[in-house]
């Protein structure tokens, strides 16, 4: 009579059981991580940032770390202003000139030293021209940025610093599907949130877990291959057949974009527009393994694609723009510029954008004087 | 969609819902309907070619049942053999042999222009193209009853778990499961859910996780020293063990779960001292195959030394051809075939002189299962290498210049055995019972800790981007 009740109670007993090896298996692997990681997840690589209520997060002002991983260990200093830089950005000077690159991880590099990223290699060789002009290239970047949030920290942070150039890297893989998923931060000109505040403390709960950080992006992953047929939502941009989203992303990013134009000439800056193409557009091993996995959910994974939709979405903004893709295809062993795990540039890849966006400002007219 | 993959899930769940509620004659027309809805997901256009091999050799096995006369009966299975193994020719190796031949003329200075068919090599098609040669020869041998059922049949060299990629099974072991009711035990439930988180611990977590390593080092760009190579094959080994062996389980524990018991395929390999023992523990269902329809008639070890040896090459040279159409496996076959050679040779003489190994883990033992693992890790060298100009630059390499860097250690050796040691550790306690079901018998607490550990490993270190299984290409 009592049989089936005691089966329950067996049934739920060890299932509290391993609910609990779950637990302490977890608390082992989260101080593991804390301790070990070299993620992005790790408290130390979190540590770079802080919330901030308009433009959402930045990097934290006055900080330093060291962030070790596989591929490379970098020293990154934040000044006071919050950007990436060793020195302050104080009053500008007489013969001072400054260009302000916007962008995402791409441009904040933590994967190079300070002095090797594009934008020092940029201000080297500008100065290396000689004149009394001294450039200074600041380094706008922040990890996780996309066009809506270039734009909020230009108006809200970065035209304090009082830019004579504003460079907006775009990175042509996800930038539009990140306009399409911020466009209410775009109309309400700040950051927004977007959701019930239940799932915005659960969201600080992940974000203060290394763990939980890696279960998140194992589930981001499942869950775009579900919404979209496709592995990866920044390849939607790429596909023969982009969904909505990427035409609604590439329009948001136009005009995101176009706000950044009109206050940068308000305060007597030019602005040019850089397309930062993603590591298997330039890696043909590695542009072979995507094509074959968007191939297996029925579509076509086109190499430039993204590019060619970015470079007709934003030439009605009428600036100076480049494509850095070609110039990156045409470097012998380009396999060699971007980090393997990382796909972001290396030192040599560095060197070679400093050059490209170094020809491009001189042969657009944006560092030449006047407006 | 490959078992790792959310699609599978998704195709599983749907599946197995139906499954469960449907009675047994419902229950394998559904199974069929599935089956071929699984195959047809990669390309619809090669169900043909299974409907085809299915529809032939039903009614040859037929044919074969009632027929009496030997001579019209011996027709009946050369015919058999010709439809299946041209169509695996054509497929599988018509370019290969035309290319190679276009090659060999052209150092005669006989040119001629390949025809360019563009052939695409259907998925799965040396798998069930083996199981239904094996069931014709089996009718032939009078080893077993041809079917009447024709939806049995199809079943059995559909059925989705096998059909991609193994185990290469028997009809002997699987119709008399598709024929008769089926019935579904807590411990088949429990054991087929371990063999398939075990699987995807193989699969995800070590292969997935190897390949980057090994393709750093074979890829096209890279420059390795002999170090790398070495600590490469190693961890190739593992990588094609925890694939293929990974895929075995998962479609074991998905089949016990419906109440259909296949074959197990590996059972630890890399801990045997022989390589006898060794093709006794690799891919069982293809080298059993292999000595049964194709060895034992050549002769076997019937002729003596020298026919014995010549029966061991062909066989390991036909194997090596059956996993892909490249000259390398080819030379991977004959290699594994010269080292059986040897390795016989090398007995005899030990056994002349009263040398033995000494069972359970001692230091004679454990020095000839080191010494197994390179002499296979130089195997699988040669299966992999890109061409024979890349492998005869690594094995060169491999005899030269053998100092390890500090990326040898950093970034190939450290995160080889990251992956790797979690497989040992199950691995040993496993081998010592001799399955790898054995992690059931442990008592309450190590057992949920190491179902535990399994669910981390896959979910934070494991790969989620759904890779193809090597064994697919062949």
């Amino acid at each position: 009579m009592n049989g089936q009740p005691r089966a329950h109670s067996t049934v739920f007993r060890r299932a509290a059981i391993f609910v609990v090896v779950l637990l302490v298996q977890f608390a082992i692997i989260e101080a593991g991580l804390r301790l070990y990681s070299k993620s992005e997840g790790s408290t130390t690589f979190q540590s770079l940032f802080i919330d901030d209520p308009a433009v959402g997060h930045r990097l934290r002002p006055g900080t330093q770390i060291r962030y070790n991983t596989d591929e490379f260990t970098t020293d990154i200093a934040v000044n006071a202003q919050g950007v990436r830089d060793d020195d302050p950005i104080g009053p500008k000077a007489p013969n001072e000139r400054r260009i302000l690159v916007l962008g995402d991880s791409l441009v904040l590099s933590v994967q190079v030293p300070f002095a090797q990223t594009f934008c020092e290699n940029l201000e080297r060789r500008l100065n290396a021209k000689g004149g009394a002009t001294r450039w200074r290239v600041i380094n706008g970047g922040v990890q996780g940025y996309g066009p809506v949030q270039d734009w909020l920290f230009f108006d809200k942070i970065g035209a304090a610093f009082q830019p004579d150039v504003v460079l907006i890297v775009a990175f042509v893989g996800n930038d539009a599907i990140e306009a399409y998923d911020t466009a209410a931060a775009l109309k309400a000109g700040r950051a927004v949130e977007t959701e019930q505040p239940a799932i915005g403390r659960l969201r600080e709960v992940v974000r203060a877990s290394v763990t939980l950080q890696s279960v998140r992006l194992r589930w981001s992953q499942l869950k775009a291959r579900f919404s979209t047929g496709t592995p990866e939502r920044p390849l939607t941009s790429y596909l023969a057949n982009p969904p909505p989203e990427v035409a609604a992303g590439l329009e948001l990013t136009r005009d995101a974009f176009g706000r950044i134009v009109t206050r940068a000439t308000g305060i007597g800056a030019k602005t040019g527009i850089v397309l930062f193409p993603a590591r298997f557009q330039t890696d043909d091993p590695d542009f072979g393994r995507l094509a074959e996995i968007v191939r297996q959910f029925g579509d076509t994974l086109e190499r430039n694609a993204a590019s060619d939709r970015f470079r007709q979405a934003l030439a009605p903004l009428g600036v100076p723009m480049i494509d850095l893709q070609p110039a990156l295809a045409a470097q012998p062993n380009r396999i060699e510029l971007f980090f393997q795990r990382n796909v972001h540039l290396t030192l040599r890849g560095h060197d070679v954008v400093g050059g490209v966006l170094f020809d491009f400002l001189e042969t657009s007219g944006l560092t030449a004087p006047g407006r | 969609m490959v078992f790792t993959s959310l699609d599978f899930v998704l195709f599983f769940a749907v599946v197995y819902a139906v499954y469960r509620v449907l009675p047994h004659r419902p229950q394998n027309w559904f199974l069929l309907a599935a089956s071929y809805y699984f195959y047809g997901s990669w390309d619809w256009r090669f169900l043909s070619l299974l409907l085809g091999s299915t529809v032939v050799d039903f009614f040859v096995g037929r044919y074969l049942g009632r027929e009496t006369a030997q001579g019209k009966r011996r027709a009946a299975l050369v015919l058999s053999l010709i439809f299946n193994l041209g169509m695996l020719g054509f497929f599988k190796y018509f370019e290969f042999f035309e290319e190679s031949l276009a090659a060999l003329g052209a150092r005669v200075g006989w040119h001629f222009d390949p025809l360019t068919l563009d052939v695409i090599l259907p998925i799965g098609i040396s798998f069930y193209t083996f199981m239904t040669i094996s069931y014709v020869i089996d009718v032939y041998r009078r080893e077993i009853q041809p079917t009447s059922h024709l939806l049995d049949f199809a079943l059995f060299v559909a059925y989705f778990p096998h059909l991609v990629a193994g185990p290469i099974l028997r009809a002997s072991l699987l119709l008399p499961q598709i024929e008769r009711p089926r019935t579904i035990s807590a411990l088949q439930m429990r054991s087929g859910a371990w063999l398939i988180a075990w699987g995807c611990f193989q699969k995800m977590f070590v292969a997935d996780n190897l390949a980057p390593l090994v393709d750093s080092v074979f890829g096209a760009s890279a420059s390795p020293g002999g170090a790398d190579i070495l600590v490469a094959a190693w961890a190739f080994a593992f990588q094609i063990y925890g694939d293929f062996a990974g895929y075995s389980n998962i479609a074991r524990g998905v089949s016990r779960l419906m109440g259909i018991e296949l074959n197990v395929n590996f059972l630890f390999p890399y801990f045997v001292v022989s390589p006898q023992a060794f093709w006794r523990n690799w891919h069982i269902s293809l080298s059993t195959w292999l000595r049964d329809y194709l060895y034992i008639p050549l002769g076997g070890n019937r002729g003596g030394v020298w026919k014995t040896n010549r029966n061991l090459i062909i066989t390991m040279a036909l194997g090596g051809l059956w996993h892909g159409a490249a000259w390398t496996f080819v030379l991977w076959g004959l290699y594994q075939g010269a080292v059986l050679v040897a390795a016989r040779a090398i007995s005899a003489r030990s056994e002349a002189v009263g040398l033995r190994i000494r069972g359970g883990l001692s230091a004679s033992r454990i020095a000839l299962g080191v010494l197994m693992f390179q002499v296979t890790c130089f195997g699988w060298l040669i299966f992999r290498a890109e061409s024979f100009g890349q492998l005869a630059r690594f094995t060169r390499l491999l005899f030269t210049d053998l100092r390890p860097t500090m990326a040898t250690i950093n970034s190939l050796l450290i995160p080889m055995l990251m992956v790797v040691v979690p497989l040992l550790i199950v691995h040993v306690y496993q081998a010592r019972r001799e399955s790898e079901e054995a992690p059931l018998q442990l008592p309450l607490l190590p057992r949920y800790a190491l179902y535990g550990a399994v669910f981390w490993c896959v979910l934070l270190w494991g790969s989620f981007e759904g890779a193809q299984f090597i064994y697919f290409q062949f």
